[in-house]
Order: structure tokens, then C-alpha cells, then sequence
């Protein structure tokens, strides 16, 4: 089948970018999204063009490297589904595709289709992980999860990291990816000590990287790959509050 | 030579304890003045960077990814074993130790893999701990499973994406230590080399994939934790960056390669579906409990599937393997499914894939049964391939999966370069010939939570360093090569692209490397690789700028080291003269077609030394001996 | 301003965006509730003014109440709305919506309109600028009268029935209940998902609710205007 490509390129985060078109002809259905780019980017460099940058890894929809906003939608038009995942049978012949970044203004863009996603590990370093050493754990089965606990709190651990919920949100909100940090911990026996801390700390970074606000459009959820569910949002929003009435908001006052 | 793995001395059940007090220690307040530089960030890494910048180590972390949190560890499906033995079915840490030892036919290190069965407990602990969601019961306990036609549950698990849940925890807890500034993280920057300073790994030399910046790093001690290379393959269940070049650049640098021809072909793979492939996706072995393998009687029989009637289809495993039938063990299974496509009797596009059929199980369950069951995999399936597998039998193929070879170390995770410390997959050490499953996350976590942190602390207590800064002419001398190496790939500006050589080379290998391998064909192997080696280095084209953001460079740097990697594992598969595990030499078989050990010749780690580009390396030996699990033959009749 | 402090932090400035609009909303369903009475006669709807105006003090700590929310609901929402468009600096040249539905997306605009809407209602009806010449006194008896006595109040059913039968009047009022429902459409689910009660079981509910609720009062509101256009109500007048 035969692609028309309409794909945006930038030298660096200095200079203006701007759509390019690519014609394609031999398009397998078979072929994933990204190995269409693959066959491009073959073509590129045999006429001694610089390919487009992408970023990719695990391509088997886990690792979140794979971004691209695909006419309109992150990781395109396949439901639950990363660009990696995603197929040329989902196209049709003589189709006109538009790929953008991920776009928002705490992911800078590297180079065409390369952003900056460090603000989400940098939103983790500020409190998504359960303070404990290697060495200070007790005896596994001697804390106890309620089954229905474990299973919430392994619906928002899913989150891969990818940042397509920012891209999808109209604000370029991060309060998806940071709702289900939140909630994978708050679900948890394990991470009540820090509750309080971790989202008041968690949700500050988010402020200072300059995501956006939330308006409640749940577009993350639906552009979401792994289907991560707004309730999360809700539960950190509910967690920030009384956070924000207690001991440790004065903490991390005084810390300031 | 004959290697030293320094094990302890005394019963396989004390050593680890003897050793542990018998190590020397780093006083608290002496630890913040060494510094360990950690490449790579899974499993092994984070977990190794986070103790030890709990411990008050300086660290200071590698990874060629945007974010730690990408590395590959990520996508191990599974699950991960501890000897717990809450379902009360007899496991223990004995039992552990011998299933893997067992499983790795006979070519581990026994001391080594009795510590890993030993510190598989507190593994689990410290994830839980952290908040990894492991599957619970209603009472709140953990849930266990069976794995690999284990007899006994010992696997723990978080759904489909354990490796992605244990990668988050050890992630997490090493960005709390970056945030308390224990750590300092570089991302998006590749090693491209390994300093050695009078014979002590000091340092490396990476390149900013962003800006090209070619920049030295020093440091006490070096760990690399970069993986395995089944990308050798070209087509694996590897992810696109994965690459040899860490570990291949510290052989190259003096440190000795083990065992590189031990390489484990997964059966469940979504076959090849065309030239355009860039990489193959794993379907979890479960499904061999319900689905039937089989491929039509006739060679080229073209016909759709659901069209071949029953009497001219052949349940290829229930025919050869009657006990075992579709569960027949991974390398078996692996192995039969390549000799009936040999013989022209594969199906879909390339000939290569073999049917894996659940019509039967449907009929005799229900569609909602099996729905339950493998749902989520019918729907990836459905996903990359576009067939509804409740209507049409999926297609299966083996792919190259895991590597059990890697760095040679010793009892302390160290190779025979003082101060080089080699972690999780890019070692050799705990799987012998063939890995079994739910095994890879714990050894990934057990090396850097609760092995590295305390042996090598015995190495800085024990080795005098003396002060070395980047402006060392070692350090020099190596960048220089570093931008001698990438000046040359960029200006041979020839015709083919590093995807190009790379797709030729892993052709070679899976042809000549790959499931069975066989004298003629190494040999052959080896007069090919070199050729296209020559060819790389002649013909290359990199377009783009060094100073930038460059795919193709990055491609094509690791591509180089590739080709001069595969002639290494090419030497190991060819000098090995048996088959063990995953490496199967079609001389060495038992007429049922089981691989044939022999123990009286190769019962030992091969660990091989560089001598040049081209040049055969120098083979070395640790002798393997088994005390405590008597030396059998796997069978599975 | 340390009461403005909570302008800092994202949540809580939506947490002031949900309270506020909460209690804008209760005091909308109060009002159409009121604005209802009209169906039962001149009488009713009179005396119903006339209890609210006797509330005194009370009835303007309930107006300083809604004026407060109303400008902090306002003001907040400006502070978002220009952080929200910084944060997205380069709009997608391609956009597909998946979930956000119309209402949603266009809450500024329908908040400017409703703002608008709000200024000119209050204009008409409370400071009886735009149209003073429908606005009339009227004379009535108190059902405890002993003797006969007449009292003056103002006749609200009488300047609504005069305001309504102007087609244009009508048509804004149309217009502008109908921008408020599509405002409250998004406005009532999103209050209970920023307060944190989104339960995966009970929010499909509560955001068909907020749905059912907003058409609920469009309709109650609009057959008004449309009553006394097709002389339903106020016919003698």
C-alpha cells in the first residue's frame, strides 16, 4: 500500500521546525508503525539524507520509549495501543499521515521527533519510590495487601512512563502519570508512612517542570496505552488535600 | 590458563556465610571516598547503584536511554523464583539450586548458583517492600505460580509485566538516591570504552548521544550491568538498542568472555512475518498448556489452515515426544519446530513458523475458558499480526531470547580485571547452557541488591588505587581511539546502511549460530563474518553530523563491535565440542535427537582472551565440578 | 494576599474552582426552582419575592457569598487557563479529540458567555436598568389583614411576563440558559472528580447525572421565556 507522510522535522530545540512530506510505496500491512519509519529512514540514508529521530525501544509496548503523535493522536488511532503496537492494517491505502512529537512545554523537543520526558524522572526523584534500604525489608507475607488493593494498586503501577497523557492533554498536564505514582503507593500498606509527603512533594516537581493544569477533559485516559484510569487523579487530588492540611505540608514549607 | 573463581572454601551451604564475615570491610565514613561508576540501568544496575549509594558509595549511573526506567529488564513478562515455599509444596533452597543447576545442564558455577537460591528470599522481601504489587490472595498473602513446567509454584508475579514491576522498584529506589544526591545520573550517554590503568579498570569513555561530547569518567571501580547480546541475531526479543559493546570493548580491553555460544532460542516467538522485521515479540510458553503445534504433512501445502484436514496435519512435539507432547522443555521444542520447517514443511509468508492451535481446547473448554486464560495475549497476537487466533491458529517460531554467556567473573562478581565488576545477564554466571524461566530477574536483582554491595567493598579494602584523574594519558589515549573509531565510521561514506550489515550478520549467525549449529557451518561462519566485516568497514554510509543526535552512528558503532563479536562466538560454538542447553553442535546427539553432553572434555567455562581484530582469541578454562548435584543427563522421554 | 495563596498550587486552585462552583450551582437549581413558581400565578411568584426580600441581612450574606465565589471562580480560572496555555505552547497542526467532549473543552468560553450573560441578567431583572418601564409596583392584600389595607411590592411576575414577550429578550435568555447548561454539563461531574470522589462503579453515573441535570434545568429554564412567547403564561398581561 502507498503512505503519504507528512512528518515534522527540527534540527535542534533552537531552530523552527516544519512538516516534511514522504511518499511511500511499498508498504506492508504487516509492517508496525515504526518499521514504515524504519523503511524510510533506509531510504533516507541511501540518498544521503539525515533520517527522522525517533525515539523506540522494547518495541513490544512496554519500555514507553515510542511516543509520536499520529494525525492528531498520541501513539494513533488504536485503542490501549503504543506506537510500537501499532500496525499498517490500521491504514488505509492512499493515506495521508501526519506525525508529530509529543508536545508540550516541559517536553522540549531534542531533534524531529525526539523530546525530553526528564521531567517525569525527575517528578519521581522527588518522591515515587517507598523509602526503604536494601537490607531493611521484614519478611514478605508479613504485610499483608487486601487482594483488591493489589489489584488497584497494580492498575496505576502499569503506567509506562511514555508521556503520552501530557501529549493528549490539552493543557499538557502531567496529572495522569503522577496521579497513578500517587495511587500505586497510596494503595498500598507499604506506602502510607510517606502518603503525605510523597504527593505533596510529588505534585510540587510536577508545578516546577511546567505541566499544566487539570481540566478534567480525560483525554489522558483515553490516549492512555495501558488505559490508566482518571479515578487515580481523583485519589491524588482527594490525598493533596488532606496533605495539604496536615503536619507535613509545614515540612515541606520549611524545607523550602 | 586456568581461571581462578575464588570460591570459599567449606560445605556449599556455609560458604556464602563464611565469605561474607571472611570479607574484608569499607568503614562508613572511608565510603564516600570511592567511586563506582555503574553502565546500565536494569535490574542489575539500578538495583547494584541504589545499595551501594545507600551504603555511601559515590555513584555515578550510565544509561543510553532518555530514562532509566527503559532498559530492557522492563519487558519480562513471567515472573521471578524464590525458594519461599508458601504453597507448602516442598521447595527449598536446596531444591532451587539444583533445578537450576540441573537446568543449566551441568555448566555453572554450583557456588555461585547455591548463593543466588539463597539470597532469592530476601529478593522478594526488599520488592515487597518497595511496593511492587506482586498478585495476592484474597487473604492478602502472595500468590505463587508454576513456570516452565516447574512441579512445584515458587514463581511470584504482578500480572503479565513483573519485569516492568520490579525494574520500577529498583528504579524508584535508585532516583530516591539520585535525589538525595548519592547518585549522579547520566542519561542519553553510551560507554564506548573501558579504561585500564596498569592493569585496574579506572574508568570509561562514553559519547553524549545528544551532542556527540566524547568524555572520560574515573572512578574506584566500574560495574557494567549492560545485558546480554542476542541482537547478534539481528532478529531477537531483545530491544532495538540492546548491543554487545560495553562488555565487547572490556574484552577487548583485557577482560575474558565466557562462554559467548551459550544462547537461549525461545519457542513461543511471533514469527518473521517479512524482511521489514525489526524485531521478534515474545508469547508467554503458557500457552503451549492448551494450544497444539503442528504444520501440515506436506512439504508447500499452501492451503488456509482451517482447510487442512486432520489427517494430513502433523502434531510434530505429540509425535516425537509422546510423554512431554506440547510441553516438550524450550530448547526441545525449539529445536523440532526448526527441523519440520527445514524440511519445507513451515507456514506463512517466510516458511518459517509452525502452528499453534487452540480449536480443540475451544471445543473441549469453551471460548470464555480460554478467553480467561490468554485473553491478553490473543489480543497482542491479534494486535501485531492481525489474525483472530480464537478462529485461526496463531503461528509460532523460536527466537533468540536470553544470553547465558557474558564477562567471566569470579565468586565476587569481579573479572580478571581488578575493579571491573560485571552484573545480571552481561555475566556469565548462574545459568550454565541454558537459563531456565522466572530465573534472569533473579539473578539481575540478586547480584546488585545483595551481592555486589558487600564484595566489593572487599575490593576496595583490600586493593591499594592509587590517584588517577581523566587527564591520565590512559584516559587519552582511549578517547583519541574513541574518536579515531567513530572519525572512520563517518567518513567511509560507502553504500549500505548499518541496518543493512547488521541484517546480513544476523542471517550468518542464525544460520550457522543459531538453534543447532554444526563444524562445516562455523567454519563456514567464520570465512563469512570477516568478509562482511570488510565489507562494513569499506562500504559503510553514516549520514548526518558526529556533534548531534546521530541514529545512524549510534546504529553503526554498535554494528562494528557486532561483527567483531559474532567471529568470538562464532570460536566458542566451534571449539565446543557438545552440546549442552542452548548449544546444540548437531555431531553431539543421542539418536532421539537430546543433546549429548560430554562431561570428560567439557565440563568447564570456556573464558576467552582477545588478541586482535581477526585474530583467534586464546581460549581459557575454569574447571566446573559438581559436589553437591551429581552430574546426570537431562532427559525427557 | 495570603488568601489567595492557594493560587500556587494546581490542585488547590482547582479544589477553589469545585467549591466555588459548587455553591453556584446549588444556587442555580435554587433559583430555577423559584423561577418555576412563575407557572404557579402572579401571586406565588410575587410572594416569593417579596420573602426573599425580607430576608434582610441574610439575603445578603447569601449575595456576598456567590459574589465571592462568583469572582474567585473567575479569577482562579483565569489563572488557570493562561498557565494551561503556556504549558501547551505549539498546538498540533493535526488534533482528533477522543474523550473530551464539547462542553468540556470550551469551559472559558462558555464561562465568558455565561459571565456576560449573568452581568445583562442582573442588569434586566435585579438592577431594572436595561428595561425600567416593565417594571411596575403592585398593590395586594396580606392574608392576616384585618381590616383592609392594600401593600406596595414589586410585581416580578409582571416585569418577567413584559421582559419575555420582547422575542429578542427571549431569544438572548434562550441563549444564555442554554450556554450555562452546556457549562454545567462539564462543570458538575468535573467538581466531583477534582473533590476526589471518583469511584471506578459510581462516576459513570455521576457523570451522567451532571449531564441529566444540566438538560434538566436548560429545559425548566427555557420554558419560560418560550411559555410567555406562546402566551401560556402572563396571557392577560
Amino acid at each position: 500500500m502507498k503512505v503519504k507522510l507528512h512528518i515534522w522535522r527540527q534540527k535542534n530545540n533552537k531552530e523552527k521546525g516544519k512538516f516534511e512530506t514522504y511518499e511511500l510505496n511499498n508498504v506492508l500491512e504487516d509492517m508496525s508503525f515504526l518499521e514504515m519509519l524504519d523503511v524510510l529512514n533506509e531510504k533516507l540514508i541511501l540518498e544521503g539524507k539525515e533520517p527522522v529521530a525517533f525515539d523506540h525501544d522494547c518495541r513490544e509496548g512496554i519500555c514507553g520509549a515510542c511516543s509520536l503523535t499520529i494525525n492528531g493522536i498520541p501513539h494513533g488511532p488504536e485503542k490501549a495501543t503504543t506506537t510500537c503496537q501499532l500496525h499498517m492494517r490500521k491504514f488505509k491505502d492512499g493515506d495521508e499521515i501526519w506525525i508529530e512529537p509529543f508536545r508540550a512545554k516541559a517536553f522540549p523537543i531534542i531533534k524531529d521527533l525526539v523530546v525530553d520526558r526528564s521531567a517525569f524522572d525527575r517528578i519521581i526523584q522527588a518522591g515515587g519510590f517507598i523509602s526503604v534500604n536494601t537490607g531493611q525489608a521484614p519478611e514478605a507475607n508479613s504485610i499483608l495487601v487486601p487482594k483488591q488493593n493489589a489489584d488497584n494498586a497494580m492498575d496505576a503501577a502499569q503506567c509506562i512512563g511514555c508521556g503520552a497523557c501530557v501529549a493528549a492533554c490539552p493543557n499538557g498536564a502531567a496529572m495522569l502519570f503522577v496521579g497513578a505514582k500517587v495511587s500505586h503507593f497510596a494503595y498500598l500498606p507499604q506506602g502510607q508512612p510517606e502518603r503525605k509527603l510523597r504527593v505533596l512533594k510529588m505534585v510540587e516537581q510536577m508545578q516546577k517542570e511546567g505541566f499544566g493544569n487539570c481540566s478534567n477533559l480525560y483525554e489522558c485516559e483515553a490516549a492512555c496505552p495501558k488505559e490508566i484510569s482518571v479515578r487515580f487523579i481523583a485519589l491524588m487530588n482527594r490525598d493533596y488535600l488532606k496533605a495539604s492540611c496536615s503536619e507535613e505540608k509545614l515540612e515541606v514549607i520549611n524545607n523550602e | 590458563m586456568i581461571l581462578d573463581g575464588k570460591v570459599p572454601s567449606g560445605h556449599i551451604t556455609e560458604k556464602w556465610d563464611k565469605h561474607r564475615f571472611e570479607m574484608k570491610l569499607v568503614s562508613p565514613a572511608n565510603k564516600r571516598k570511592y567511586k563506582i561508576l555503574v553502565i546500565g540501568t536494569g535490574l542489575a544496575g539500578a538495583s547494584a547503584a541504589a545499595s551501594l549509594a545507600e551504603l555511601g558509595y559515590q555513584v555515578e549511573v550510565f544509561t543510553y536511554h532518555d530514562s532509566p526506567r527503559r532498559a530492557h529488564s522492563i519487558a519480562a513478562q513471567g515472573g521471578i523464583n524464590a525458594a519461599k515455599n508458601y504453597p507448602n509444596d516442598g521447595d527449598s533452597i536446596w531444591r532451587l539450586f539444583y533445578d537450576t543447576v540441573k537446568g543449566g545442564d551441568f555448566r555453572a558455577r554450583e557456588s555461585n548458583v547455591y548463593r543466588l537460591a539463597q539470597v532469592s528470599n530476601n529478593i522478594i522481601d526488599q520488592c515487597v517492600a518497595q511496593g511492587v504489587p506482586f498478585a495476592r490472595e484474597y487473604s492478602g498473602y502472595l500468590a505463587n505460580r508454576s513456570f516452565g513446567g516447574a512441579q512445584l509454584s515458587r514463581t511470584f508475579y504482578a500480572r503479565g509485566q513483573t519485569g516492568q514491576q520490579l525494574l520500577l522498584g529498583a528504579y524508584s529506589a535508585m532516583m530516591r538516591q539520585v535525589g538525595l544526591k548519592n547518585i549522579i545520573l547520566h542519561t542519553r550517554t553510551e560507554m564506548l570504552d573501558l579504561v585500564v590503568i596498569n592493569g585496574i579498570a579506572r574508568g570509561i569513555v562514553t559519547r553524549n548521544l545528544l551532542t556527540g561530547k566524547i568524555e572520560s569518567f574515573v572512578g574506584d571501580a566500574v560495574v557494567l550491568a549492560t545485558g546480554g547480546y542476542s541482537n547478534v541475531f539481528f532478529l531477537s526479543t531483545n530491544a532495538q538498542a540492546c548491543n554487545v559493546t560495553a562488555t565487547y570493548r572490556a574484552y577487548k580491553r583485557g577482560a575474558f568472555f565466557a562462554n559467548p555460544a551459550f544462547t537461549q532460542i525461545h519457542p513461543t516467538c511471533i514469527p518473521q512475518s517479512g524482511e521489514h522485521q525489526s524485531k521478534l515479540t515474545l508469547m508467554s510458553e503458557s500457552l503451549r498448556n492448551d494450544g497444539r503445534v503442528w504444520v501440515p504433512k506436506n512439504p508447500g501445502d499452501k492451503r488456509k489452515p482451517t482447510d487442512i484436514p486432520e489427517e494430513e496435519r502433523d502434531y510434530f512435539l505429540e509425535r516425537m515426544y509422546p510423554s512431554y507432547g506440547n510441553l516438550a522443555p524450550r530448547d526441545i521444542a525449539s529445536r523440532a519446530a526448526k527441523r519440520v520447517c527445514d524440511e519445507g514443511r513451515g507456514v506463512g509468508p517466510t516458511g518459517n513458523g509452525v502452528y499453534l492451535d487452540f480449536s480443540d481446547a475451544i471445543k473441549r473448554l469453551g471460548k470464555k475458558v480460554i478467553e480467561e486464560r490468554y485473553g491478553n495475549l490473543f489480543e497482542m497476537y491479534e494486535r501485531i499480526t492481525g489474525d483472530n487466533p480464537y478462529e485461526t491458529p496463531m503461528m509460532i517460531y523460536p527466537a533468540p531470547h536470553y544470553t547465558m554467556g557474558g564477562l567471566w567473573v569470579d565468586y565476587n562478581l569481579m573479572s580478571n580485571l581488578p575493579g571491573l565488576h560485571v552484573i545480571g545477564e552481561a555475566n556469565f554466571s548462574d545459568h550454565g547452557a541454558n537459563r531456565l524461566g522466572a530465573s534472569a530477574l533473579m539473578q539481575g536483582l540478586a547480584d546488585g541488591y545483595f551481592i555486589l554491595p558487600y564484595t566489593i567493598g572487599h575490593y576496595f579494602a583490600t586493593t591499594k588505587l592509587e590517584k588517577v584523574t581523566t587527564d591520565h594519558p590512559e584516559f587519552k589515549k582511549c578517547e583519541e581511539e574513541v574518536k579515531e573509531r567513530i572519525n572512520k565510521i563517518m567518513s567511509i561514506k560507502g553504500k549500505k546502511t548499518p541496518t543493512q550489515f547488521h541484517r546480513e550478520l544476523g542471517k550468518i549467525m542464525w544460520n550457522y549460530c543459531g538453534m543447532s549449529r554444526n563444524e562445516e557451518g562455523l567454519k563456514k561462519a567464520l570465512d563469512l563474518v570477516p568478509q562482511l566485516r570488510e565489507e562494513f568497514w569499506n562500504n559503510l554510509t553514516v549520514v548526518g553530523e558526529e556533534g548531534d543526535l546521530n541514529i545512524v552512528l549510534e546504529k553503526a558503532l554498535r554494528v562494528a563491535d557486532f561483527l567483531e563479536f559474532a567471529e568470538l562466538m562464532l570460536w566458542d560454538a566451534l571449539e565446543r565440542n557438545e552440546s549442552c542447553g542452548g548449544h546444540f553442535r548437531e555431531e553431539h546427539q543421542y539418536p532421539d535427537g537430546e543433546a549429548k553432553r560430554d562431561d570428560e572434555n567439557f565440563c568447564h567455562v570456556a573464558a576467552w582472551e582477545y588478541t586482535g581484530v581477526g585474530n583467534k582469541p586464546i581460549r581459557h578454562i575454569e574447571p566446573l565440578t559438581f559436589e553437591y548435584v551429581p552430574l546426570t543427563i537431562r532427559s525427557y522421554k | 494576599m495570603g488568601l489567595l495563596n492557594y493560587l500556587r498550587s494546581t490542585i488547590l486552585s482547582k479544589v477553589v474552582m469545585a467549591i466555588t462552583g459548587a455553591i453556584l450551582v446549588i444556587y442555580v437549581i435554587v433559583h430555577t426552582a423559584g423561577n418555576l413558581l412563575i407557572y404557579l400565578g402572579q401571586d406565588t411568584l410575587n410572594s416569593y419575592s417579596q420573602f426573599l426580600h425580607s430576608l434582610g441581612p441574610i439575603l445578603w450574606i447569601i449575595r456576598i457569598i456567590l459574589i465571592v465565589s462568583a469572582i474567585l471562580h473567575i479569577v482562579t480560572s483565569i489563572k488557570l487557563k493562561f498557565e494551561n496555555w503556556g504549558a501547551k505552547p505549539t498546538k498540533y497542526a493535526v488534533k482528533n479529540y477522543l474523550k473530551a467532549k464539547f462542553s468540556s473543552r470550551t469551559m472559558i468560553w462558555t464561562g465568558i458567555m455565561v459571565l456576560a450573560f449573568v452581568v445583562y441578567h442582573l442588569l434586566h431583572f435585579t438592577i431594572r436598568v436595561t428595561n425600567p418601564q416593565h417594571y411596575y409596583p403592585e398593590f395586594y392584600q396580606p392574608h392576616n389583614a384585618v381590616s383592609y389595607v392594600l401593600l406596595e411590592r414589586f410585581d416580578v411576575y409582571k416585569m418577567v411576563v413584559l421582559g419575555f414577550k420582547n422575542p429578542l429578550i427571549s431569544i438572548i435568555y434562550i441563549i444564555g440558559v442554554v450556554i450555562v447548561g452546556f457549562h454545567l454539563d462539564h462543570a458538575i461531574q468535573s467538581m466531583f472528580q477534582t473533590l476526589g470522589y471518583n469511584q471506578k462503579h459510581y462516576f459513570p453515573i455521576i457523570q451522567k447525572s451532571s449531564t441529566a441535570l444540566a438538560i434538566i434545568i436548560v429545559i425548566c429554564l427555557v420554558s419560560i421565556p418560550i411559555s410567555v412567547l406562546l402566551g401560556l403564561v402572563g396571557g392577560k398581561i
